[in-house]
């Protein structure tokens, strides 16, 4: 396959895998239907508790995340709450965090920190141990943050792991790259790009990528995107998710 | 093979020496292979890998069930998410660690979990995997369908103070004033302790004796060695933003020499630099 293939296009590429691709149900889609079965029945938690929740679930996303760089770009005040407070400002763009269990979601914690960057420094997220990720602001994370190998590599060769996805420092520029390891949560500050003198919030939201919040890319004009990527196609797939 | 660039079997021909091992004798294993075997596999920062196609992935509809259910079983009580990842990160053991797909392990957690917290029996488990199984190889449009028999009294089940006790606080925020005066300040210089790694930890080997500065003095909260386990009574630590330099973490480092890297570290793991 030509290099153009594969950079664009569902990863349908049998003869590279060394198992066949698994059709049929899998023994996991079986064990977490008996295992919800089970716990219903025993009273750990209610359907209803797991509709409502999924349906927190189905809307979370960037959008917040983006809105919030967004808004501390254009307004210095702000700007100050979100590097002091970032909790407090991320009810500013709609997000409680003690949402929607009253003491945040589980595997989130209610403990978010902002990393500014600038022009001498920038900031790279990991979650070395296992995935931790801003799920509020930023919604699910993609697979390649929850991988091995982004999370063995990008600890000790950040600039070349950084190179992979496109992105080349000078070394005048300090690369810091914050392994979450504990209950806090991270999202990176990009300096605001040359070329957006005057632009509104909405524009200025349209170009902070999910990528640029976790440090794998710089947001820049007319850049509404991630790169793509190859993408691993479901066989039953989550709705509306 | 998903998540790497190695989906070229011709290009892994080399030759390898495997030593098949079933149970050594205990003076075959000095410190160093103790520690490599009882390394934790979640574990992995600084270990060597190759370049890697970076993917994303379309979510099944069984991995938002399953990820809603470990949430849901934090909400109602059941299990904190530290308990979750020690489960499927840890305890789960290496070759699943590697052989499982990433919401595989979660399933397995909360399997894990419902059977050792004593709500389900193993033995009810294998008999209702096994009727669901029957009920999926039917094909009825449905058959992916949970279909509880009954609804459990939830004042029955035994459940954590924490879900109860955060609400409306957060957390880490319902630990605060519980761990005293913080031992270390913005600052200082301290030393990550290499304090023996059995069965669980958060604190990194590739950090372990490593030089640091305290960046920032964070929050209180249990220590994940505690809350794994479900210890709610212990005393709560301080944890600390720690900014490493990478030229004392890592050697060679082939980035520039003012690269950072900063990990959240509770005080048990930390001396003062001597």
């Amino acid at each position: 396959m030509t290099h153009d293939e594969t950079a664009n296009t569902p990863h349908h590429a049998p003869e590279r895998h060394a198992a066949p691709m698994v059709e049929e149900v899998t023994d996991f889609e079986v064990l977490e239907i008996a295992l919800r079965e089970l716990a219903i029945e025993k009273g750990l938690f209610t359907a209803e508790d797991h509709r409502h929740y999924t349906e927190f679930v189905e809307q979370i996303g960037p959008a917040p995340g983006s809105r919030l760089v967004a808004k501390a770009w254009v307004d210095p005040d702000f700007k100050q709450l979100v590097l002091r407070d970032a909790i407090a400002a991320s009810r500013e763009v709609g997000i409680d965090w003690l949402h929607p269990t009253g003491f945040g979601t589980p595997s989130d914690f209610t403990a978010l920190e902002v990393l500014e960057n600038t022009p001498t420094l920038h900031h790279v997220i990991v979650c070395t141990l296992c995935s931790c990720y801003p799920r509020p602001l930023l919604g699910n994370s993609p697979e390649w943050y929850r991988t091995p190998n982004y999370r063995r590599r990008i600890v000790r060769w950040p600039r070349q792991v950084l190179g992979e996805f496109g992105l080349f420092l000078p070394d005048d520029v300090e690369i810091r790259v914050e392994d979450s390891n504990s209950k806090r949560r991270f999202l990176v500050l990009p300096v605001r790009p040359a070329g957006t003198d005057g632009w509104t919030e909405d524009q200025l939201a349209e170009i902070v990528t999910r990528d640029c919040m976790i440090g794998v890319a710089l947001p820049k004009p007319g850049v509404t995107t991630n790169a793509p990527r190859p993408t691993h196609p479901a066989v039953r797939p989550a709705g509306a998710y | 093979m998903a998540n790497n660039s190695m989906g070229d079997f011709v290009s892994q021909l080399r030759p390898a020496l495997h030593r098949l091992q079933d149970w050594p004798y205990p003076d075959q294993i000095d410190h160093t292979l103790f520690a490599a075997f009882m390394k934790n596999p979640h574990d992995v920062g600084g270990d060597p890998d190759a370049p890697a196609i970076f993917e994303e992935k379309e979510e099944e509809a069984w991995e938002l069930n399953t990820f809603v259910t470990c949430e849901v079983l934090g909400w109602r009580g059941i299990w904190t998410s530290e308990e979750r990842r020690r489960l499927g990160n840890v305890d789960v053991g290496r070759t699943l660690y590697h052989g499982f797909p990433y919401y595989g392990r979660w399933v397995w957690a909360i399997a894990r979990c419902l059977v050792e917290k004593d709500h389900i029996t193993l033995r009810e488990l294998l008999e209702r995997v096994e009727e669901v199984r029957a009920r999926v190889a039917g094909g009825a449009a449905d058959a992916l369908s949970a279909v509880p028999r009954s609804v459990g009294d939830p004042k029955a089940v035994p459940r954590n103070r924490h879900h109860i006790e955060a609400v409306g606080k957060g957390d880490p925020q319902r630990f605060a004033g519980q761990a005293g005066s913080p031992r270390f300040a913005v600052g200082d210089r301290v030393r990550v302790r290499d304090l023996p790694t059995i069965f669980y930890t958060r604190t990194q080997e590739y950090l372990r004796g490593k030089p640091g500065t305290i960046a920032e003095v964070s929050y209180e909260s249990l220590v994940p060695e505690d809350e794994a386990f479900d210890r709610e009574e212990q005393k709560p630590q301080w944890f600390y933003i720690v900014r490493f330099n990478m030229t004392d973490v890592w050697e060679p480092y082939a980035g520039a020499d003012s690269d950072t890297l900063q990990a959240e570290i509770s005080e048990l793991w930390l001396h003062p630099l001597d």
